[in-house]
């Protein structure tokens, strides 16, 4: 009896037989800009799409979290959340409800090596919403209650930190990897104690410091008249003033390394997994190459943690891998959640895929594939609207030319299969990784210390030694 | 200033017609950049999975790409990101999707492998996959739930709020006894039963040529044998709570949260888009009511929510909060219910609705942007309204609300039994 199998056709036309032939790639467009100087200096980048009626706008501040003294960890995080906390004639609830009459969102933030306000809006309210963000970038309140509420907020997200072992695993390999004095050592959010230290008197100083024209960079991106956009922006942002350019921090060399670290999270039923090893920065001629390569290790769905750790063994729903290209060398991170019983096999196979860019290296079929992968991540980052604004944004937060996406795109064209071999062979060393694991440590230690490694460093959920 | 509420709607444009065998298809032309995206539904969820098979729809989505005849596994993911596509499924109550995204030149190859799987996928199913599949969802489980704060409250809420014979009364994601149930047996049943064309609508959006794109989904999908479309039980009736239900669960988390829950309208029913903006006034944003008494001003939460889960056999509206440390749940509880009664008989004012309502579009018109979201709401309006020609409709739901209307809504809502759960920290051991 086979009535089961009855949904399966039983005469299946030839043209199934075999996949259709597939034509060369598209060129990827990047979409003509437009550039201009407000009075006040902020240099301006306009770029045009018109699918939905909206506008996004992306202003770029070329100091966040990295150039915050480490002491102060948080401090420039919280300054740009306190910025729309009151501005102008409105008071924070009035902010919010004007922004909300508009249809508009307004995001500030800080990442490390930058800090933003952002501004997504129908068209037919950008302008007003624009007029809005002036008055954060000109006429901040900064007020002490507001502040004490902000920071008290602040605080006991750092606290719930803890509950979330992927932002746990997050904070102990930075730290790590990059040390306490490091720019990129501690958390953007900052540590109850560095928290503890801060008053609205930094972020007044911090603010005058960060946010000025002479240190940012604005795209607006969507539907809108080029010369009214000009006129508004004028009004709007040109009372925003300059002054000096903020100080740079000191970079230290990264610091020696444990090989294992824990942080115990008693019952876990699963284990985070992170290695960690030095990257490269952002203007690093090998980027294009190592986007590349990584598309082969963990950067994507086919990529070789991916295949092993999901698809082959089952012990994660997701492994992946990525470089983190920033104006100081960044990291090289290597991720899964596994089942907290798969912890030393997951650990086994990550450290084997990282040695497998040696053993096994790049084929012709990988290099294709991650040539194809990097082309159509810029065609779709710039197939909408936010997606434009975010990629040019970044330009303007590294200093670097607009022109940058094509000969993102010339040196993806131009990487050889070969290149990737050299690249694996300078950048990856699975020797040199950090294995930080937020887990349950009586499940996982012993199973660790059966595939040869060293003893756990153990650290609390903010890697604190315990 | 215009505000979004009177601005002239955007337009999705479609053609829409139905192949010999029952599937349903959609093409939409944006050739604003040179990618293609497919997008396929069945309509399938967790509410069709049979007792003692809780998860089943999700884990047949990850048995979708365990390869099919002509494209054995892994090919369903390595041929299309060899050539820079991507693709995902997913898999909610009411049905499931899944979706291609990429260059324009992989049209074909995405059609055909969607084709090859809906035709052949019983063929090459195996023990050995199903249980990688099972391992890997398993994993999803744990990691999406079990080892993410307050994610055991999420899992809770469809048991304590349906009877345990309602489609609804399981978790999308499943229970691990369930999955690990699941033979071969079930996998070519379910297939058999619900994967069919009469049960599929197929959007294909991008920069597509429109004769040629008919000409291919034609092709791959027109010779595939016309089956009815599946019996279904009749949609139970709209279930209401005979009492309040309190739940109290433990977490590994420092603060205690409060969740409560009332069965609402389904999605697109009368009050559906009411209760999305009584939402938003509650909980939306610095200013919503909840948000301003139990954070902003009252400082004795870290947050606060409000949402309307609107599903097709009946919508959970839900409400919440987490505690500041040195404050406990009573507090919070008798602060959220002063605010939802006033709210209830107050409604909302005029410029709250508008900024409610201002906010809201403003979203959907955002959301128009992204190729994929635009294909996959050509395919929600045609699972609900029987055609993709929604957007109007939709929004006029939210134009038509007015602050009595709000109110009512609400006041129904808040006028039934509902789920009071609690999430309490751990005790520390010593």
């Amino acid at each position: 009896m086979n009535d089961i199998l009855s949904s399966v056709p039983s005469d299946i036309p030839s043209i199934m037989d075999e996949a259709p032939a597939v034509g060369p790639l598209p060129p990827v467009v990047v979409p003509p800009v437009n550039r201009f100087t407000l009075s006040n200096g902020l240099p301006v980048v306009t770029i045009r799409r018109e699918v939905a009626p909206i506008v996004s706008a992306a202003l770029m501040i070329r100091s966040g979290a990295g150039a915050e003294p480490s002491e102060l960890a948080g401090v420039a995080s919280l300054t740009s959340e306190m910025l729309d906390e009151g501005a102008g004639d409105r008071d924070a609830l009035a902010f919010a409800d004007a922004l909300e009459r508009l249809g508009a969102d307004l995001w500030l933030g800080s990442g490390r090596d930058g800090s933003q306000l952002s501004v997504q809006a129908p068209r037919e309210t950008f302008f007003d919403a624009l007029d809005l963000a002036g008055d954060v970038l000109t006429r901040p309140r900064l007020t002490q209650p507001d502040w004490e509420r902000v920071l008290a907020d602040r605080r006991t997200g750092v606290v719930q930190r803890r509950d979330q072992p992927e932002s746990v695993v997050n904070v102990v390999s930075d730290r790590l990897l990059f040390g306490d004095d490091h720019p990129y050592g501690h958390p953007v959010e900052g540590f109850t104690r560095t928290l503890e230290r801060l008053s609205l008197d930094d972020i007044h100083d911090i603010h005058k410091a960060y946010w000025q024209p002479s240190n940012a960079f604005l795209v607006v991106a969507g539907t809108f008249d080029e010369p009214a956009l000009r006129a508004r922006l004028e009004r709007a942002l040109g009372p925003w003033t300059w002054h000096a350019p903020e100080r740079k921090r000191v970079v230290p060399p990264l610091p020696k390394r444990p090989r294992l670290c824990i942080v115990d999270r008693p019952g876990a039923p699963q284990s985070v997994v992170r290695l960690v090893a030095p990257g490269v920065d952002r203007l690093s001629p090998d980027r294009p190459g190592l986007a590349m390569l990584n598309a082969v290790l963990g950067g994507s769905f086919t990529s070789r943690l991916n295949f092993n750790l999901r698809e082959k063994h089952g012990y994660t729903y997701g492994a992946a891998s990525s470089f983190s290209f920033m104006r100081h060398p960044g990291g090289f991170a290597a991720r899964a959640s596994v089942f907290a019983e798969s912890t030393a096999p997951s650990v086994r196979e990550m450290l084997a895929e990282l040695a497998g860019l040696h053993e096994r290296p790049v084929t012709a079929e990988e290099h294709a594939k991650a040539r194809a992968t990097l082309l159509m991540r810029v065609a779709e980052g710039l197939s909408t609207t936010g997606g434009i604004a975010a990629t040019f944004g970044e330009l303007g937060l590294y200093g670097l030319p607009l022109d940058e996406p094509n000969r993102f795109v010339a040196a993806l064209e131009a990487t050889t299969a070969d290149d990737l071999r050299s690249l694996a062979a300078r950048h990856v060393d699975p020797e040199a990784a950090c294995i930080v694991i937020v887990g349950d440590r009586v499940a996982i230690e012993g199973p660790l210390r059966d595939l040869g490694l060293p003893a756990a460093v153990i650290r609390d959920p903010d890697g604190d030694a315990i | 200033m215009m505000p979004p509420v009177r601005a002239p709607m955007p337009k999705i444009e479609f053609e829409t017609y139905a192949l010999a065998n029952g599937l349903t298809v959609i093409l939409h032309q944006d050739r604003s950049s040179p990618l293609v995206a497919v997008d396929l539904w069945y309509h399938v969820g967790s509410k069709d999975e049979s007792p003692g098979r809780t998860g089943f729809a999700h884990l047949f989505e990850h048995l979708m790409f365990m390869g099919s005849r002509h494209a054995p596994y892994p090919a369903f993911d390595a041929i299309m990101e060899s050539w820079g596509g991507h693709n995902n499924g997913t898999t909610s109550n009411d049905r499931t999707n899944y979706y291609e995204i990429g260059p324009r030149n992989l049209l074909e190859t995405f059609l055909w492998l969607e084709a090859d799987r809906l035709a052949t996928l019983p063929d090459v199913i195996t023990d050995e996959e199903l249980e990688r599949q099972r391992k890997v969802v398993q994993n999803e489980r744990r990691q999406s739930y079990e080892n993410r704060p307050y994610g055991a409250s999420e899992l809770a809420v469809p048991d304590a709020m349906y009877p345990a014979a309602h489609p609804y009364h399981w978790p999308t994601i499943g229970s691990h006894e369930d999955l690990e149930a699941a033979t071969v047996a079930d996998v070519r049943a379910f297939f058999d039963r619900f994967y069919r064309p009469s049960n599929a609508s197929l959007v294909v959006a991008g920069d597509i040529d429109l004769s040629a794109t008919r000409g291919l989904i034609d092709r791959f999908f027109g010779w595939q044998p016309a089956r009815p479309r599946p019996d279904r039980p009749p949609a139970p009736a709209p279930v209401k709570l005979a009492a309040d239900v309190a739940r109290t669960l433990t977490d590994r988390v420092q603060l205690p949260r409060l969740r409560l829950a009332w069965h609402s309208p389904g999605l697109f029913a009368a009050g559906d888009a009411e209760l999305d903006l009584a939402a938003h006034v509650l909980g939306g944003g610095k200013s919503s009511r909840l948000y301003r008494a139990l954070v902003f001003d009252g400082r004795i939460a870290q947050d606060a929510f409000a949402y309307q889960g609107s599903l097709l056999l009946g919508s959970l509206f839900h409400v919440g909060a987490t505690a500041k440390p040195d404050h406990g749940l009573p507090e919070i509880s008798g602060r959220i219910e002063a605010e939802l009664a006033r709210f209830a008989e107050q409604g909302p004012t005029d410029d709250e609705l508008e900024r409610a309502r201002n906010t809201h579009l403003a979203d959907f018109y955002k959301g128009l942007d992204h190729l994929q979201t635009r294909a996959d709401l050509l395919n929600h309006y045609h699972y609900l309204l029987g055609t993709p020609d929604g957007v109007d409709r939709d929004v006029e739901r939210y134009r038509a609300a007015t602050p009595a209307s709000v109110r009512d809504a609400f006041a129904r809502v808040l006028a039934g039994k509902r789920l009071t759960l609690e999430t309490l920290p751990e005790a520390k051991t010593a």
